[in-house]
């Protein structure tokens, strides 16, 4: 009776942390991430839909003109400069999600550090220290995340991104850009990334889009060094490809 | 008001578009496929992409070589390959998309390899391993 209640008793500490982080522990989110394919039994687990990214007129305009550009030149067959197929790194928050890409997190108490995979990219979330005035932080492609638990989940509050970033959706962002992500484990195998973009500058009202991931329990991250790429931008802005004669 | 309600639509179609790691494939033809029967020069296994680099004589028999892009290696090893399956010298068949404007070059949607294995071009792409 006892060595089932002790049992029990274990069970229940060792998972309760994982998923409810109701124990005093918080949630271990240690591990290599991939994208959620919420098909099947996954779909209880599908992201909700993003929220629409409404800009202030006079981004929306250069914003639909950019976009109606690439997809005239795309029906040409080709395809405009974009910072991607310069090897240029994609920053926060548009790192959490490049094509099927992992990320990895590594979890300590004082800080928590994500690697992308693609493009070896790198951001630390400080767990001690309060957030820094904007106006302190150097703009950068990660910026400045500090980070506190709410609960199970974990509220990481970034800025300090550079303009000239890659802005979730292609979107302009200024160096008021503030993203707040909470990252929650639905199950110990699931984790949900939920992004928050506030920029007073340059959006109407906040975006909030949700990534899904699932745990790689046996995932070896890959070294992703751009050394050989053979794409450039010609004098035109357009993506071309080097070809060799031999 | 027109305006917002367009914005909102533009976004939402946006919202759709799963972020490219390097580049589109646009400047490939993807509704074409060419299959070139012929020697490995080099396979380059190397970030962003990797390519196989191939001479592969024209029906006429005068020498032509080819740049077949492929996925990066992180793609490619969950299709089944590895940075040692292919090298210098090695026959191959390899199925391409051509590229629209450069001749000569293409992105490979699978290649048999000297041992027979068939491969894609890593997750969706071609045959599986």
């Amino acid at each position: 009776m006892y060595k089932k209640v002790f049992c029990v008793t274990f069970a229940l500490a060792t998972l309760l942390p994982f998923v409810f982080g109701q124990s005093g522990k918080t949630p271990d989110l240690t591990g290599v991430w991939g994208p959620l394919r919420a098909t099947g039994a996954n779909a209880k687990f599908a992201p909700p839909a993003a929220g629409p990214l409404v800009l202030k007129p006079e981004y929306a305009k250069p914003y639909e003109a950019r976009r109606a550009m690439e997809a005239e030149a795309s029906k040409r067959g080709e395809q405009l400069a974009t910072g991607g197929a310069q090897c240029i790194p994609y920053g926060v928050p548009t790192m959490m999600r490049i094509a099927s890409y992992p990320v990895e997190i590594l979890q300590m108490p004082k800080q928590i550090t994500i690697i992308g995979e693609a493009f070896s990219e790198v951001r630390r979330v400080f767990m001690d220290k309060p957030q820094a005035p904007v106006e302190d932080v150097a703009p950068g492609y990660y910026g400045r995340s500090a980070g506190h638990w709410d609960g199970d989940t974990l509220v990481v509050d970034t800025i300090g991104i550079k303009p000239s970033v890659n802005g979730y959706q292609g979107m302009p962002h200024s160096e008021k850009m503030r993203i707040t992500e909470r990252f929650r484990l639905l199950s110990p195998d699931v984790l949900h990334d939920q992004i928050t973009i506030e920029d007073p500058v340059v959006l109407e009202k906040p975006v909030t889009y949700t990534l899904a991931f699932g745990r790689l329990p046996d995932y070896e991250m890959v070294e992703f060094v751009c050394d050989n790429n053979r794409e450039y931008v010609d004098e035109k802005g357009i993506v071309r490809m080097k070809i060799k004669d031999k | 008001m027109k305006s917002r309600l367009l914005n909102v639509l533009a976004a939402a179609i946006a919202v759709a578009i799963p972020v490219l790691a390097h580049h589109s494939f646009t400047m490939f033809d993807m509704s074409k496929k060419v299959t070139l029967v012929g020697t490995v020069t080099s396979f380059e296994w190397s970030n962003p992409h990797c390519y196989i680099e191939i001479d592969a004589p024209e029906e006429s028999g005068a020498a032509k070589h080819w740049s077949i892009e492929m996925g990066s290696p992180s793609i490619l090893q969950q299709g089944g390959w590895k940075f040692s399956s292919l090298k210098k010298g090695d026959k191959v068949t390899l199925v391409i998309n051509p590229h629209k404007s450069e001749p000569g070059g293409g992105f490979l949607f699978s290649a048999t390899l000297p041992d027979g294995r068939v491969l894609g071009n890593g997750p969706g792409r071609g045959p599986q391993k």
